[in-house]
């Protein structure tokens, strides 16, 4: 928390264009929540943020405005047009009513977007762009800001060239030939699509007062709730699949016995390992020590200065990514999550 | 089979895709399995001293980050150092085809991918660590 808002009055002075946080629902949904879950959760988040920036001393429409959220595009397509439509009801909603945000871009939800990386198959990938194409395309009838498009071949090894390609074409076609993005909100009016987003609020609430009930996000982190939430989640929809109430195709219908693939698959090799610790070694001997920057990062994290400028200057000075975040634990300590499941 | 199969599940490294893992350890417990679950960021050393602590059967790594032929060689040494190779080292995650000779090469047994069914492991690790259980009891004769 205290890097977040750090960070954020950092934004807010120094680069005020700079999206400061980008408050994710994508882990949480990949590990198999139920879309309801990714919203509530990922808003809930996004709360704790804006009181922890309030707590801090900060106006609410100083550092609001840049915030910025990341969710997933499952498969339902309109359980995820109906999420992303809800979640921009109840950001704003809430931005303006209880935390008295006034400017209107503080009640802005902006968001990005990545297709599910969990919805992909292992089985005969090229239905993977397919099931690309509908996300992508439920991700900009509910309003993203930018899109990501996974490859057809993620579950299979890093992406290949051909993979990537495609998954760029996905979003260009949609952007010039499908008409999609001319249209604000294209489902809005639609009986089912106002009374899934209008359901799908009420389970959020719903989520936000257990959450109440908890203490907040982070007693709820630190109790194992949402781990043990989401780790249900995803063992019923395990369940479901091998029970075949939910249909995969090419997993558990029309399946492909002895497939033969045919697509071509980007390998690396341990070599890509032993070159980056090359690397490293070669920075170590030739940059100045950098105890003096560490040391510095030490006393802010201790004497509550604003750590960004210590961040950026340890990270001029060749500090590592290890060694940096090895200093804020020597002072912060680490979260170690319960082995739950 | 008269004891129940004891399995470690781990997440080895920075890799923090425990979805499978967790999914796993669940569906393994409701077929019967003892289940010790580690938790993410385990060291190959971690993972084979919990597996002679605990006394299991198998250890099962979950490992979607390309760094599984690094971290099975390094556990497969540490098994062999320790002696303690009764223990079926297995697993699943993001595994080229070209690297499963080799995982067999070191010891490594059959390796699970996305879209496995549970039967399909369930009954693998039943067979594999019943027959082991057989060639100990057979060589203590």
């Amino acid at each position: 928390m205290r890097v977040i808002t750090d960070m954020m009055a950092f934004g807010a002075d120094k680069v005020p264009q700079w999206n400061t946080i980008s408050i994710s629902g994508y882990h949480i949904r990949e590990a198999v929540s139920t879309a309801v879950q990714e919203l509530a959760f990922t808003l809930g988040d996004g709360f704790a943020y804006v009181e922890a920036g309030i707590a801090a001393g900060m106006d609410v429409d100083s550092f609001a405005p840049r915030l910025s959220h990341f969710f997933n595009s499952h498969l339902d397509f309109f359980e995820e047009v109906a999420k992303f439509r809800a979640a921009r009801r109840i950001w704003a909603r809430r931005m303006k009513n209880k935390y008295g945000a006034k400017d209107p871009r503080s009640w802005l939800l902006r968001f990005h977007t990545q297709t599910a990386g969990c919805s992909l198959t292992e089985q005969q990938p090229e239905n993977n762009i397919v099931r690309t194409a509908l996300q992508a395309l439920a991700a900009v009838m509910g309003g993203t800001q930018s899109l990501h498009t996974n490859s057809m071949d993620e579950t299979l090894a890093l992406p290949s060239e051909k993979a990537v390609k495609i998954a760029l074409r996905t979003q260009q076609l949609i952007a010039h030939e499908s008409g999609v993005p001319y249209i604000t909100d294209p489902l809005g009016g639609s009986w089912y699509v106002e009374w899934l987003t209008n359901t799908m609020e009420d389970e959020a609430e719903k989520y936000f007062s257990k959450i109440d009930e908890l203490g907040g996000m982070i007693r709820g982190i630190e109790d194992g709730f949402f781990q043990r939430e989401i780790g249900r989640a995803a063992y019923e929809y395990q369940q479901a699949l091998e029970k075949e109430e939910r249909i995969v195709v090419g997993v558990n219908k029309h399946v492909e016995e002895a497939e033969d693939l045919k697509i071509p698959l980007l390998y690396i090799d341990e070599s890509a390992g032993e070159e980056q610790a090359e690397r490293l070694s070669a920075l170590r001997a030739r940059r100045a020590d950098p105890a003096p920057l560490l040391g510095s990062i030490r006393a802010a994290c201790e004497n509550g200065e604003n750590l960004m400028p210590h961040l950026i200057e340890a990270a001029k000075g060749d500090a590592t990514l290890g060694e940096i975040v090895n200093a804020m634990k020597d002072v912060f300590g680490e979260y170690r999550e319960a082995a739950e499941f | 089979m008269e004891r129940k199969i004891r399995i470690l599940i781990c997440k080895p490294g920075l890799d923090g895709h425990d979805r499978g893992a967790k999914v796993v350890a669940s569906t393994l417990r409701d077929a019967g399995f003892e289940v010790i679950y580690t938790g993410l960021r385990q060291t190959p050393e971690m993972i084979v001293r919990d597996a002679i602590q605990e006394d299991v059967d198998a250890i099962g790594l979950s490992v979607h980050s390309g760094a599984h032929l690094t971290i099975f060689s390094r556990v497969m040494g540490l098994i062999d150092k320790e002696g303690a190779g009764h223990i079926l080292v297995t697993g699943g995650g993001i595994i080229p085809d070209q690297d499963m000779p080799k995982l067999t090469g070191m010891g490594v047994g059959r390796m699970f991918r996305p879209g496995a069914r549970s039967d399909e492991y369930i009954a693998y690790l039943e067979d594999e660590i019943g027959r082991r259980r057989l060639e100990r009891e057979a060589q203590e004769v």
